[in-house]
């Protein structure tokens, strides 16, 4: 076998400057590293050729003129037209500039690529223009150049700040005046009998309704604060228990289950074991919450003018959330348990009885409950949880670090920006005129909540939402220290993060998520709290907190954990749907299940599933890597089928903004092959709204309005194609058209128009409109007053 | 805004707004559960909201458009668009109004206004719209000079101008590096493999719509970044059509000199133009970018006047044991008849058998002769063949030719057994 070739790569060192690469004058400096020499040979090369080559790298002409001849003429050019150039740009220019948020120069980029260009061929002439602009650019406000949320963060944290400081304060007053509180209302307690339900004083008392269920806990002594938190089996706190008190109202229990409960703790009987089994021993382990307990929320009901702080002064504690943990008292789970809610004990009958039939199972844990609880615990938390449940004799310790600890990091973000402006533009009186609803002027409950949620207020809502928690004992200074969960105290927690990402205020969110850590502690799942939410297994986190717990840190930056998350959490949801394939229940147990109810349950998680999938899709897109972004949104489709031409579509636009028109073009085909056989105004809409972005990307504004006007002639009330359409009518160069547009659009129905992003499109015409685009803008403010809670982000009206 | 006010007060005023392509509105999706305490209330946000896309909120990516929000950058070979709009004001007709947008970069000024003619007359609360488009051919600081000029009702002629700067940065980094392919039976058509590395140097993603090379007049390019698999041709670079910033691209050809160039003179020789590669991009919404390098020049290998080449040589020879190879010299001057002599000059592994100084005789411009040697070697494994030394005799220039080939050598036991 001869050798018939042989690729000898050229040894750079030997061969001349021409030999390796080089194309563009500007590709010098970043040669190969181990090239040094040749960089140098290379200079050479490029000075001696300065004639030849300096406009080495140029665009293409359209019109096709010879290289030459137009290197010679911009020669030419460079000679005659220097003059002119010095003397006007630096004085003139320098006013001017600034004026127009339009049209902005690049200081940065400038400054950063200064000496990097002097190298190039353009040579000294060009540095010496660059010496004077740089002056110049010094003296130009900057300010556009920075991102509109850039500035909005920036903001929000010197409002919040403050206000952290003031809560800090009203914190430590509160705190002393809830000691003399417990010490006050102790002796009080102390002589109401040990009934589970409210104290008569209590019910007369407006309670903060989410707590309700919470708050028939009995009293028990003051919590001082220890570190390992010590959970007891029912044999230790038996001495104490009253076992024998009747309780007030209650179903029957059947002799077995009474005989069982009497039995309790001392023996160790088969029964028992069972009994533990399905979780609804009588380990006793409090709920109740230490902190809480002084913070006043009645006042706040009917003295809506009265601040959160103010309200710490009241005296009696209006709901009762005792601290047991860590003190020695310990009632039986019986006796606490059979008044409040009943049901368990016909489910231990039933269950007892031996059988699946579906009332039983109805009755056991509620199907619903079961399913959407449904989690899987990390294996160390899952010992914890299962050692709760059997231990019977042994004391078991939880370390304080394993339990969750929230608190508010922030108390008051209330604030109206919408108002500070038009106090700032519009005057006194006209800010008078704006009515929002806050927290103090809704009940202070979760109908008021929802109510402040629905009318966009959402400021307020998480005030609200503060005041609720601060109730609950995880108010403002509270995190780090033990406190006990509730379905409710988690909803409200997962309602007042995610109205802080609806807000943008990331960081906010992340600090109080931050103490949750990773949702996995075991005091956030049912099983702790037996005596509680007997018979309830699984996680009292909501799916969705887990979803924007995992969706968090990719708004700070963070993307990568964002996705560590969501992996996770797609690991969990895949082994569920996993054991509901195998016949088992959700957690891997062995419950006997209905078809239909699994059916309903693989539905569910299927969907959760998919919901993950949305999420790592949106993430990956955040992270830009869009070959996996647009992967995930198509493994998205087999989740969502129903939304395929939406999903489509939406890959199209990917490859859009990437520039890759082609690949966009052929997604774009595909939803319209999809939509072929379906009906419907909407998939018409879609498939019109993709040829409009295809016109875009071929840079067709004209056909893209065509498309957009097409679209309104089906559904004239087309948010998105009106505001497109506008959009379009700028770039042919038809400012006033557009406008008109946009304005009307805006006068006829300010609720679907009065968006950001039309906002914004609205103000950035009306600046390039004329001089008097404040006035404009001004007005826009005063609609906006009309219509929008203190939600808004006044951002959009450029006003600042 | 209005903080600046111009010295003088005009009644026109006059707002230029670049417009690079609008980008897509995202919306954050924050979704619940029916069972969840907000029940549907959050959903129900989402789908009310106009920027989300209907049916499906949960994508990240909406449909509406929004307009640039700042300058941005502005890079070679890039299309700059403005829009330059003047707008009257006062409560005054304004007459002959002429608006000049005048683009000036370091080497020269263009002319970008559509039309030059002078507007008979502008209404109070009316505008001039414009807008221009410009493909930008130079790095560094670009100057919009805008003027306007018109006559007030009194008849007052009045002009004033507007300077609008920026920089145009270069988008990308190209490097190239040619590697020399050497063909033993046909010499004379050496094929050379062009190795372009093109880095995204801007600060967002790229789509490389078209990265090819156009020849020059001398060679053939056969593009070598396409994989042909079942009659369809794929990219070498997969589903990956985009360069993030910062991710560089390897390109390779292979270009093949044209017969009538390669007959010529047997090599092409000295400093040759291979030829330009010609390179468009298009980022968000399709913003289209081209550019094209200068002319790619490349040194051929030096063979000097006289080139030795490999036609035959075995690949595995027994230690110890001669074994022939065939050179071809070839006379590469294009007048000069040469004398040359042989010398053969033994390394540590490579022993060369006969006899060395040898006179070859007379050699032809253009011509070549075929010469069979001996040699053997004495250390096993991959071994250079090295030590051939011809000496034109006329100049007294010696040609040394190293590491013409390797050659790998067993132990003939080995070669026995097998």
């Amino acid at each position: 076998m001869e050798t018939t070739k042989v690729i000898t790569e050229q040894n750079e060192r030997k061969t001349s400057a021409e030999d390796t690469g080089e194309i563009m004058n500007v590709t010098r400096e970043c040669a190969f590293q181990d090239e040094d020499k040749v960089e140098k040979e290379e200079f050479i090369f490029h000075e001696e050729t300065i004639d030849l080559d300096g406009d080495a790298l140029e665009s293409e002409e359209n019109v096709t003129i010879s290289d030459n001849s137009n290197n010679f003429l911009d020669k030419l050019n460079e000679q005659m037209m220097e003059s002119v150039l010095i003397s006007d740009s630096p004085n003139n220019s320098e006013d001017d500039v600034g004026e127009l948020g339009c049209l902005q120069d690049i200081v940065e980029e400038m400054d950063a690529r200064e000496d990097y260009r002097c190298e190039q061929v353009t040579g000294e002439k060009d540095s010496n223009i660059l010496n004077n602009n740089k002056a110049d650019m010094e003296n130009t406000p900057e300010d556009d150049l920075h991102s509109p949320s850039e500035k909005l963060s920036l903001k929000e944290e010197e409002i919040s700040e403050p206000t952290i400081d003031e809560q800090n304060v009203e914190n430590e007053t509160a705190i002393n005046t809830q000691a003399e509180d417990v010490s006050k209302s102790k002796p009080e307690q102390a002589s109401v009998p040990y009934v589970s339900k409210p104290s008569p004083k209590d019910e007369s008392i407006p309670v903060c309704t989410i707590f309700s269920q919470v708050s028939s806990q009995s009293p028990l002594l003051i919590h001082d604060g220890f570190e390992p938190q010590m959970v007891k089996s029912p044999s230790f706190g038996s001495g104490i228990e009253t076992p024998g008190k009747p309780p007030p109202q209650i179903v029957q229990p059947s002799p077995s289950l009474s005989k069982f409960f009497a039995d309790n703790g001392s023996t160790h009987s088969p029964a028992s074991d069972f009994f533990d089994s399905f979780t609804t021993s009588s380990n006793f382990i409090s709920v109740s919450n230490p902190n809480a307990g002084t913070a006043g929320l009645e006042k706040n009901v009917t003295v809506p003018n009265k601040a959160v702080g103010g309200s710490q002064d009241c005296t009696s504690p209006k709901f009762f959330v005792g601290n047991s943990e860590s003190c020695g008292v310990r009632r039986s789970a019986a006796a606490l348990e059979i008044p409040q809610s009943p049901k368990p004990f016909s489910q231990m009958q039933t269950v007892f009885a031996g059988n699946d039939d579906p009332f039983a199972t109805a009755l056991n844990m509620s199907d619903l409950d079961r399913r959407h609880d449904a989690w899987l615990p990390s294996e160390e938390t899952q010992a914890i949880l299962i050692s709760l449940s059997t231990q019977q004799y042994s004391t078991i310790f939880i370390d304080k670090d394993k339990l969750t600890m929230p608190g508010l990091k922030f108390d008051n973000i209330q604030g109206d920006a919408v108002r500070d402006l038009m106090l700032r533009f519009l005057g006194e009186q006209a800010a008078q005129k704006r009515q929002v609803l806050t927290a103090n002027s809704v009940e202070q409950s979760l109908e008021g909540l929802k109510q402040l949620i629905s009318s966009k207020n959402w400021r307020a809502a998480v005030d609200l939402s503060g005041r609720l928690l601060t109730a609950h004992g995880q108010g403002c200074g509270k995190s780090g220290q033990p406190t006990s969960h509730t379905t409710d105290s988690l909803q409200l927690w997962f309602v007042r993060l995610a109205l802080l990402v609806k807000l943008g205020l990331f960081q906010n969110a992340e600090m109080e998520f931050e103490l949750f850590r990773n949702l996995d502690q075991p005091d956030l799942y049912y099983e702790y709290y037996l005596h509680v939410y007997p018979g309830r297994k699984g996680s009292m986190v909501p799916f969705s907190m887990r979803v924007l717990h995992a969706e968090l840190p990719q708004y700070v930056g963070n993307p990568q954990e964002s996705l560590d998350r969501l992996h996770n959490m797609k690991t969990v949801c895949t082994k569920i749907l996993d054991h509901l394939e195998k016949g088992l229940a959700e957690d891997g147990s062995m419950i006997n299940i209905t078809q239909s109810n699994r059916q309903a349950s693989v539905q569910l998680w299927r969907s959760r599933l998919g919901r993950v999938m949305y999420s790592m899709a949106n993430c990956l897109l955040m992270m830009k890597d869009f070959v996996l972004a647009v992967d995930a949104y198509r493994t998205v489709i087999n989740y969502c089928p129903d939304q395929e031409p939406q999903l489509l579509s939406g890959i199209g636009r990917i490859f859009l903004q990437i520039g890759d028109i082609k690949t966009a073009e052929k997604y774009f085909q595909k939803v319209e092959k999809v939509t072929q056989n379906l009906d419907g105004h909407q998939h018409k809409i879609t498939v019109l709204m993709n040829r409009a972005f295809l016109s875009l990307g071929q840079n067709n504004f004209s056909e893209a309005h065509k498309s957009y006007t097409e679209i309104l002639t089906m559904d004239p009330t087309n948010a998105v194609a009106n505001n497109n359409a506008a959009v379009c009518l700028l770039y042919l160069g038809k400012l006033k058209d557009s406008l008109r547009q946009l304005e009307g659009l805006v006068q006829q129905d300010p609720k679907h128009y009065l968006h950001e992003s039309v906002l914004f499109n609205l103000t950035t015409m009306y600046e390039l409109e004329s001089s008097r685009s404040m006035q404009k803008k001004q007005a826009l403010l005063e609609a906006v007053a009309v219509k929008e809670g203190d939600s808004f982000n006044t951002q959009c009206l450029k006003l600042v | 805004m209005d903080v600046n006010q111009p010295k003088q007060e005009h009644l026109l005023a006059l707002k230029v707004m670049r417009l690079t392509k609008p980008t897509l509105f995202t919306n954050i999706p924050v979704t619940c559960e029916d069972k969840d305490l907000p029940g549907d209330l959050l959903n129900h946000l989402m789908k009310d909201d106009p920027s989300t896309v209907k049916g499906a909120e949960m994508l990240m990516l909406g449909e509406m458009l929004t307009l640039p929000q700042n300058f941005g950058n502005i890079f070679l070979g890039e299309t700059f668009s403005s829009y330059i709009s003047v707008h009257n004001d006062s409560p005054h007709l304004v007459k002959d109004i002429l608006v000049k947008a005048d683009l000036q970069t370091s080497s020269q000024r263009l002319n970008l206004s559509a039309s030059s003619a002078t507007v008979a007359e502008l209404k109070p609360d009316s505008c001039i719209d414009d807008v221009i488009h410009h493909e930008v051919k130079e790095i560094g600081t670009h100057i919009l000079v805008c003027a306007v000029s018109y006559t007030t009702q009194t008849g007052e002629k009045m002009y004033f101008r507007k300077f609008f700067k920026f920089q145009v940065l270069k988008p990308l980094d190209v490097k190239t590096k040619f590697y020399n392919a050497e063909s033993d039976l046909s010499s004379v058509t050496d094929e050379v493999f062009l190795e372009a590395q093109i880095q995204n140097i801007t600060t967002s993603p790229m789509f490389m719509e078209k990265v090819s090379l156009e020849p020059s007049l001398m060679y053939n390019v056969s593009e070598l970044n396409t994989i042909n698999k079942y009659g369809e041709s794929f990219s070498t670079f997969g589903t990956r059509t985009y360069l993030q910033p910062l991710d560089t691209r390897q390109y390779l050809y292979c270009l093949k000199p044209k017969p009538e160039f390669a007959e010529k003179a047997g090599v092409i020789k000295g400093v040759t133009v291979i030829g330009k590669l010609d390179i468009v991009w298009k980022t968000n919404l399709g913003e289209r970018g081209r550019l094209q390098t200068s002319q790619l020049q490349r040194m051929a290998p030096g063979y000097g006047d006289v080139r030795l080449s490999l036609e035959t040589i075995p690949d595995t020879v027994n230690l110890e044991e001669p074994f022939e190879i065939t050179c071809k010299i070839t006379n590469c001057s294009s007048e000069r008849t040469m004398d040359l002599i042989l010398e053969m000059c033994n390394t540590n592994a490579i022993h060369w058998c006969g006899v060395s100084g040898r006179q070859l005789g007379k050699l032809h411009p253009s011509s070549s002769l075929h010469l069979t040697l001996t040699l053997l070697s004495s250390i096993q494994g991959l071994q250079s063949v090295s030590g051939l030394r011809l000496t034109d005799t006329f100049l007294k220039r010696t040609y040394e030719y190293d590491d013409i080939a390797q050659v790998c050598v067993v132990s003939s036991k080995v070669k026995a057994e097998s």
